[in-house]
């Protein structure tokens, strides 16, 4: 394995841990009402979204044409 | 209650402690937007430069990565970028979890939460110096690859390592016993600052890394 | 406690509006430093003056040399410098500031029933702010000024001398003032509104700093991102613009005008609130079409943000977007005549009380619209293909920022002078020094638009010989413009010595700041007093409960001097 293919496990796993407290976090905020609230909802989604890229990333799904250097 | 209104229940010389609260709480509420009115502004100030990186790319350049000295440019390292993310985001989480056990008073938890936050954040900031050393685009000066990539994420650098001082600061605060269980305006807002800035990398992870 | 009369407001009780400052004593901490709202209001007005008196002059050199085809005074590159300094003063230094930072400090809280805006010390960092960038603007002619206008488009700005530098930078913190003036202002009127205020009761001044508000803290970064970016090309190298080495001069112009266009708004919004408070008081009349006027200022402000391209037509900009921009522009000019014909409407059947404020706004409204009017033969893609970069482009901004925005400061000044100071001005002088300025304002800048379409371009420090006669029409127009402001700083200085007392509402107006005496008390309201109506309803009896103290009583300092506020 090269070091691309393990920093690529490495996210990959850590997308999938980061995305699921990330939505445990978001139920936990579900139900609140307050501007701070409702900002922190987009601001998690948002950031589990960036977890769905991470994922797309280490399967070379993204970006089109492969990456790396 | 509509009567109590117009003639003040209660005015400027009353210390009880129940006024005491409604003033924390109006204050904190002011403080609160503008706080979030701050954080859009900042937005404001990414979306310029992304604008601007997009227009580059899109509408200047007729090949991207753009060709310089008649070779092009390589495309920056994915994998690597996609790791130092994944150290971001999680430090996003681990921030929101040590807001939560400060509100459940759980300080043990935020105290180890916060330290994970931190250490995470200077870890995305290393990563960002590693990348840094290796992107082979031309520097910063070179061409617009270089100079959109190091403007932006340099940026959003300086937002990182502020945010890693002002969550450093706040935890100091809580160590003085600044914030108590009910009144912790300063932890909301490093939260959200923080979470702001991990959502500003998603952003960039995108258009730098995956575009 | 007592009940009071069915109507009475039922909004949630402001226990933070109760909260007093400590007076402060020492003469540094309220003079200088000082974090009290109207403070701070006056020293805008006299920062703003100090720069209106520098770009002024500047312009009168302008207008000199111009007298003759060959250039009476400057050699060309130092032209170039002089009118890039007085629309880049005039700009951000003297429009921007005196309406938002010194009306709406002054006026603002106190308008909604407020001791002070939300965040005094953010207010007093964002004062000071000001003053430091006008001394870095004006010391980058020690070393070279800008020469590439107010606009500073590259590839020329790259290539502007060192001033050029000190320009980013100054115009970067009065952007960062901005911005806190925005976020702060947002916030107050939002959270800080007396019981009872509701949106709907809000005097249209409030509405018109509201609906600036938006503009100051999101437009403003956009420009802060332009300025930043020109400044690291310009000193590291790094390509943004310079087209040889791969970067967009467009983008310099999409970035700027994404700010400077919204930012024509920030100059005529607060503007329209002025004149929306003075044409009631000297109509004697309610406001035709309250909610109109309110909800146009949000309606243009929120289309601002869509039509900066306007600028760009002949930039070389993609053909199909041409048609989009042109239209939106247009369709600002709905919400403007909506409140043009308000105030008409306002006007009309009013028994006018003729004082200066309402000569000026009346002034306003017909160079205004002059301006919106030319406006929008700019905004049409194939007239703005032969006038731009002509005076006819001159003639229209100075119609809208000169007969608009400080025409409506004048109606402002003169109106609230009484209020800041608590002493009249003279009237006879004032009104001379309107006709004036008017008379020598439409000299000055209506050949402009002849010359404009004749193909007389802009920025030129020699012109070709048949464009000689208005030239030096405007030109000697421009000194009467003068005298008119050399009259109005002489009326001032001259009310300071000799005005007799106002008392708290000599125009007989019914807004809340005229409830308390003139100058008002640091505090602003001995009780923060509750709302019942919007406060344009001459006849009716006054909408405000709690105001205990008449107007004109002694008010008394309240017993607690300060409320313990916690902080975190």
């Amino acid at each position: 394995m090269d070091l691309a293919t393990i920093e690529k496990v490495v996210a990959f796993i850590g997308a999938l841990v980061v995305f699921t407290f990330a939505l445990i976090g978001l139920k936990g905020e579900w139900h609140k009402k307050g501007l701070d609230d409702n900002v922190t909802k987009v601001l998690l989604g948002l950031m589990a979204f960036g977890c769905v890229l991470v994922v797309l990333a280490s399967f070379g799904v993204l970006p089109r044409g492969g990456g790396g250097a | 209650m509509a009567v109590s209104v117009a003639v003040h229940g209660h005015g400027p010389d009353d210390h009880g402690g129940h006024d005491d609260d409604i003033i924390y709480q109006e204050t904190r509420d002011m403080r609160l937007m503008g706080f979030v009115l701050f954080l859009v502004s900042d937005v404001v100030l990414f979306s310029s430069y992304i604008f601007a990186y997009i227009y580059l790319r899109n509408s200047i350049q007729p090949t991207w990565p753009p060709i310089v000295d008649g070779h092009q440019l390589p495309r920056l390292d994915t994998a690597f970028a996609a790791f130092n993310s994944v150290v971001l985001f999680g430090s996003g989480v681990t921030m929101h979890f040590a807001l939560e056990s400060w509100k459940h008073a759980n300080k043990p938890r935020f105290n180890t939460f916060m330290w994970l936050t931190i250490f995470l954040g200077l870890g995305f900031l290393g990563g960002q110096g590693y990348e840094y050393a290796h992107a082979q685009i031309g520097g910063w000066s070179g061409n617009i690859f270089g100079a959109s990539f190091f403007t932006l994420t340099g940026m959003h650098g300086i937002h990182v390592f502020l945010g890693v001082c002002f969550l450093f600061a706040l935890w100091i605060q809580t160590q003085r016993g600044v914030y108590t269980e009910h009144r912790f305006f300063g932890l909301t807002a490093g939260t959200l600052y923080w979470h702001f800035v991990d959502v500003i990398w998603v952003v960039l992870f995108f258009l730098f890394y995956l575009w | 406690m007592a009940t009071v009369a069915p109507g009475v407001p039922t909004g949630p009780y402001h226990a933070v509006l109760d909260h007093i400052h400590p007076e402060p004593t020492s003469f540094i901490r309220k003079y200088i430093f000082s974090i009290d709202a109207k403070v701070i209001g006056m020293q805008y007005f006299i920062t703003g003056a100090i720069f209106f008196v520098i770009a002024g002059l500047l312009a009168e050199i302008i207008r000199t040399q111009l007298l003759s085809p060959h250039g009476a005074i400057l050699s060309a590159a130092t032209y170039n410098s002089v009118y890039s300094m007085h629309g880049s003063a005039m700009v951000w230094f003297v429009v921007i500031p005196l309406l938002t930072g010194a009306f709406g400090n002054f006026v603002m809280p106190m308008q909604i029933g407020a001791r002070d805006v939300a965040f005094p010390w953010l207010n007093l960092v964002a004062f000071w702010l000001f003053p430091v960038a006008g001394v870095i603007l004006f010391s980058s002619f020690l070393v070279g000024a800008p020469d590439a206008g107010w606009t500073e488009y590259p590839p020329i700005s790259l290539q502007g001398p060192l001033g050029t530098n000190l320009w980013c930078i100054a115009v970067f913190l009065i952007g960062i003032s901005s911005t806190m003036t925005g976020i702060n202002f947002m916030v107050t009127i939002y959270k800080m509104r007396a019981p009872g205020m509701t949106f709907t009761r809000m005097p249209l001044f409030v509405w018109g700093q509201f609906a600036t508000t938006p503009l100051l803290f999101i437009a403003t970064t956009a420009l802060g991102a332009a300025l930043a970016a020109l400044f690291i090309e310009r000193v590291f190298g790094v390509p943004f613009y310079d087209p040889k080495r791969g970067g967009s001069p467009v983008l310099w112009q999409h970035m700027f005008w994404f700010y400077s266009h919204p930012a024509v708004y920030i100059m005529i919004i607060p503007g329209f609130g002025i004149i929306s408070e003075v044409l009631p008081t000297f109509a004697r009349k309610p406001i035709f079409g309250y909610k109109m006027i309110a909800f146009s200022s949000v309606a243009i402000s929120l289309l601002s943000f869509s039509v900066w391209a306007h600028h760009m037509f002949t930039s070389g900009m993609v053909p199909w977007l041409q048609l989009p921009f042109m239209i939106i522009t247009m369709v600002i000019a709905i919400p403007t005549g909506v409140k043009i014909f308000s105030w008409m409407a306002t006007l009309w059947g009013g028994s006018i009380n003729w004082k200066t404020p309402a000569l000026y706004a009346t002034g306003f409204l017909i160079t205004f619209t002059y301006g919106g009017l030319t406006g929008f033969f700019l905004a049409a893609v194939p007239a703005d293909y032969h006038e731009h970069g002509t005076y006819f482009v001159v003639a229209h901004f100075h119609y809208v920022l000169y007969g608009g925005s400080i025409m409506s400061m004048f109606a402002g000044i003169y109106y609230w002078w009484p209020k800041m100071t608590g002493r009249m001005y003279n009237e006879k002088l004032g009104q001379l020094q309107f006709w004036l300025t008017f008379i020598g304002f439409n000299a000055t800048f209506t050949p402009m638009h002849w010359l404009g379409l004749l193909g007389m371009p802009r920025r030129v420090a020699t012109y070709d010989p048949q464009f000689q006669f208005w030239n030096q029409f405007a030109s000697i127009s421009s000194y009467v413009m003068a005298l008119g402001t050399v009259l109005f700083f002489y009326i001032l200085f001259d009310s300071l010595r000799n005005g007799k007392k106002a008392g708290p509402n000599p125009w007989g107006a019914r807004t809340l700041e005229w409830m308390v005496s003139s100058p008002p008390p640091y505090y602003n309201f001995k009780k923060i007093p509750a709302v019942l109506a919007a406060p344009y309803d001459f006849g009716n009896p006054l909408p405000y409960l709690g105001l205990d103290a008449a107007p004109g009583a002694t008010e008394a300092t309240p017993t607690s001097a300060s409320h313990p506020v916690p902080t975190y």
